[in-house]
């Protein structure tokens, strides 16, 4: 029962809307024409088959039928109405879609997303209400249609989508790759994605496929390829080949050049930022083996600069060339020359890379502490100084200016040119910015009298060795050496070579005395590493001609005599054999007579007789000379010698090792003055540069145990040092 | 078996003769009793040892560096005496040829 306020109610509503459906027309007829209007509008609006023969309108008739709608306010409701009869004929889209998709899960071939995407193009115009219809309505149709597509569309699409992307691209940068370029190339496909929405869905697919497409371009073109600047070309091919695609889907509706350029900034300088990325990591990748080939490498260096200042990989740098020195150069397996060489040559790139030295400093740092730990290191490293003959390419380029060694510099605050320390430089970085590399060579090591020691060892093996007399070499090398060491430190080298000259001078003069066929080099004992001194005596002949020799020479030089080193040197023989009784001898005789006392060593000499077809070993430590040649003796090996190492001396062994440990204290103490403290195995592996040392760590153990209980050292926390 | 020596080139080290007939013997080696720098070594001031930098035999048997020795005897607390003994430094005539040798 309703209240007569509630039927007033209804009727003045009823009566509302009956005005707005009427328009105020007599009677009924703008009902009428209402219905009409409305009936007109949604056959217009239905979305029908593509298959279906096209709607023929008259636009105006149309417009005019929306335009009664917006009047009576109704065309919320026939929105409404047309999604949802959208909704009823989604299934023709959806069967469409199922369709190519299927097609292409079975070829993989991009071309049938594009057949796909334009399709859904043609859906999309066939649905449309035309534009002039007003804002609301397209707004709704897209809002909805792009919803639906993207509800049907299965998850492979992605997939495909990315493929034909990656071929339009490549259409563009290698039109030769890509089969049917004239499909993908279609212009009209890139405004089927805008219009469908994919570009704005896929935006980061899209450029994922772009850095895909830079990664791989870059790593094709330029791995392996050092010696010529890769940037500029990179660069060159992406203005030419990249941004033209770059235009479609990011420059779209550009109408000038100025406008394109504008919206092409910031994905421009992403994509840029990408090649320099990639190139930077392919370069670190590579560093190691730049390096070697360093310097038809550099130009590869220099790309490698200029990509770290856009990109900071600077520590990855770092840390990647590390871990490569670390697996490929710091092993056992690794010459301490070819670590040297490697060394010197991440010197020099590293300079051209980062100038300042931070990122040397920090690679440098491991290899610098495993050389410290190689017992040859210094050797090589002196070699090197004084151009060892043996390899052509020394560790110092000619054509560097020879300059003093340089300690670490202190910053000059007075310097205008002044630069503050790179900001990833650690704590104790030291700014020795143009040092050469011997300094930094040098700098391995703490004290530089190790190198000098180790110069007058080589110096003097050098000497000695030399036959002809022409020292020209060793006297250009030490003067060289002078300059970067200082005269100082080189003084005991200068007297060794004037004690050279002076033998020749003495020689001369005692030749013309009394000629001999003993020419000596007559050193000064103090100024040449310590030679073992030997007790062997020479015999017969041997010992005349010496004492002869010494006779003449103390007449030139009243004040001096001649003490010989009768175990260095050099002679020639020659041994006149013939048949005769034999008499053989046992070692211990031998050793008697020439009186001496390492058996070792005579067993030593002996065998080089043997080798040589003189003597013959008749039994164990008996041998017999051999007067006429026994061709089946003569070329027989050391396969059934004893090593000679191991003949078993047992009481003597000890006293003798004893002795010769107290030869080595001199150096131990030296180099704990020099060193501080130090642990055994760094003891053990610098004497080893001790001209003759052959003890074991076990044994230097036990020395050094002996020196503590003198007092001389001390032990503590696993490192030796002297006891003051 | 007869050996004939072709050609020998020997090493040697030169020694001062300082008087005492103990060749063998290579154990403490003699200093000069100024600066304690061995003999065959050179005096302070020096760089190269033997004939740059040679030695002066006193009377009293002492033997020093000739430059460490003329510094002392230049020095008027010397007193031109031997560093060693205190007796009036006189050096000796070296016997040209050492004829018990």
């Amino acid at each position: 029962m309703a209240s007569a306020a509630l039927r007033n109610q209804v009727a003045t509503k009823w009566q509302d809307a009956f005005n707005r459906l009427n328009r105020g027309q007599p009677g009924i007829s703008g009902l009428m024409g209402f219905s009409e209007a409305w009936s007109v509008a949604s056959e217009f609006l239905y979305p029908k088959d593509l298959g279906d023969p096209p709607k023929d309108f008259n636009v105006q008739h149309v417009k005019a039928a929306f335009d009664v709608l917006i009047q009576c306010r109704t065309l919320p409701m026939l929105l409404e109405n047309f999604v949802e009869t959208m909704r009823q004929r989604q299934y023709l889209i959806t069967r469409d879609v199922e369709a190519f998709m299927a097609e292409y899960e079975n070829s993989n071939d991009p071309g049938i997303i594009a057949k796909l995407t334009l399709r859904l193009c043609e859906w999309y115009a066939a649905w449309a209400p035309l534009v002039e219809l007003g804002q609301t309505i397209s707004a709704a149709y897209v809002a909805h249609f792009q919803t639906h597509v993207f509800s049907v569309l299965p998850p492979t699409f992605a997939g495909g989508f990315k493929a034909l992307i990656s071929a339009t691209l490549a259409a563009f940068t290698d039109p030769e790759s890509v089969p049917d370029a004239a499909l993908v190339q279609d212009p009209n496909l890139w405004q089927c994605f805008e219009t469908l929405g994919l570009t704005e869905r896929y935006e980061a697919l899209i450029s994922s496929v772009c850095y895909e497409h830079i990664e791989n371009h870059v790593t094709g073109m330029c791995a392996g390829k050092w010696d010529e600047q890769m940037l500029s070309k990179l660069r060159e091919w992406m203005a030419d080949k990249v941004v033209p695609w770059m235009l479609l889907p990011y420059a779209r509706g550009a109408k000038t050049a100025e406008e394109a350029r504008a919206m092409l900034q910031g994905v421009g300088s992403r994509f840029d930022f990408h090649v320099c990325k990639t190139l930077c990591d392919l370069r670190t990748k590579e560093l190691f083996d730049i390096i070697i080939d360093y310097p038809e490498s550099a130009a590869a260096l220099q790309d490698l600069k200029e990509c770290l200042q856009r990109v900071d990989q600077r520590s990855q740098l770092v840390q990647s060339l590390r871990k490569a020195n670390k697996r490929r150069l710091l092993h056992p397996g690794a010459d301490t020359k070819d670590i040297l060489t490697q060394y010197v040559s991440i010197i020099r790139c590293l300079r051209i890379v980062d100038p300042p030295g931070v990122l040397l400093y920090k690679v440098a740092e491991p290899i610098r502490r495993y050389l410290r730990e190689r017992p040859d290191t210094i050797r090589c490293i002196v070699a090197s100084l004084v151009g060892d003959g043996e390899s052509g390419d020394s560790l110092v380029d000619d054509n560097e200016p020879i300059q003093p060694l340089q300690g670490p510099q202190v910053d000059d605050y007075m310097d205008p040119n002044w630069d503050p320390e790179p900001i990833d430089a650690g704590p104790d970085f030291r700014a020795n910015k143009p040092s050469d590399v011997i300094s930094t060579l040098v700098s391995i090591y703490d004290s530089k009298d190790l190198f000098v020691k180790e110069l007058q060892v080589l110096l003097a093996q050098r000497l000695l060795a030399v036959a002809d007399g022409n020292y020209d070499n060793e006297r250009r090398n030490i003067e060289i050496l002078k300059i970067r060491f200082g005269e100082g430190p080189l003084q005991v080298c200068e007297v060794m070579l004037k004690d050279m000259t002076d033998s020749r001078r003495i020689d001369q003069h005692v030749q013309q005395q009394n000629p001999s066929i003993l020419h000596p080099t007559i050193i000064s004992r103090h100024f040449w590493p310590s030679l073992q001194s030997s007790k062997l005596t020479m015999p017969g002949q041997f010992k005349k001609i010496q004492d002869i020799y010494a006779k003449e020479y103390t007449a030139f030089k009243p004040d001096k005599r001649l003490r010989w080193l009768p175990h260095l040197g050099t002679v020639q023989l020659k041994l006149e054999l013939q048949d005769r009784t034999l008499n053989t001898w046992t070692l211990d005789e031998l050793m008697s007579r020439v009186g001496l006392t390492e058996r070792t060593a005579s067993l030593k000499a002996l065998f080089a007789w043997v080798d040589r077809g003189v003597l013959h070993e008749e039994s164990s430590e008996n041998f017999r000379l051999l007067e006429q040649a026994e061709a089946s003796t003569v070329p027989r090996g050391a396969a059934h010698r004893p090593i000679i190492e191991d003949e078993p001396m047992a009481s003597t062994v000890a006293q003798e090792q004893a002795a010769q440990m107290r030869v080595y204290w001199r150096f131990i103490e030296g180099m704990l003055t020099n060193l501080g403290q130090l642990p055994i195995e760094r003891i053990q592996s610098m004497l080893k540069f001790a001209p003759g040392y052959d003890q074991t760590q076990e044994q230097l153990a036990a020395f050094l145990e002996a020196a503590q209980r003198e007092g001389l050292v001390t032990f503590s926390q696993g490192c030796w040092k002297l006891h003051r | 078996m007869k050996v004939t020596i072709k050609q020998w080139n020997a090493v040697a080290q030169w020694q001062w003769d300082t008087g005492k007939q103990d060749d063998a013997t290579d154990g403490e080696e003699d200093v000069c009793g100024i600066c304690r720098n061995p003999f065959e070594g050179c005096c302070p001031t020096c760089k190269v040892p033997g004939d740059d930098c040679p030695l002066i035999w006193g009377e009293c048997t002492h033997v020093f560096h000739m430059h460490c020795l003329l510094k002392w005897i230049s020095t008027a607390a010397s007193k031109s005496q031997c560093p060693m003994d205190r007796r009036q430094w006189v050096t000796a005539e070296r016997k040209v040829a050492p004829s018990g040798r």
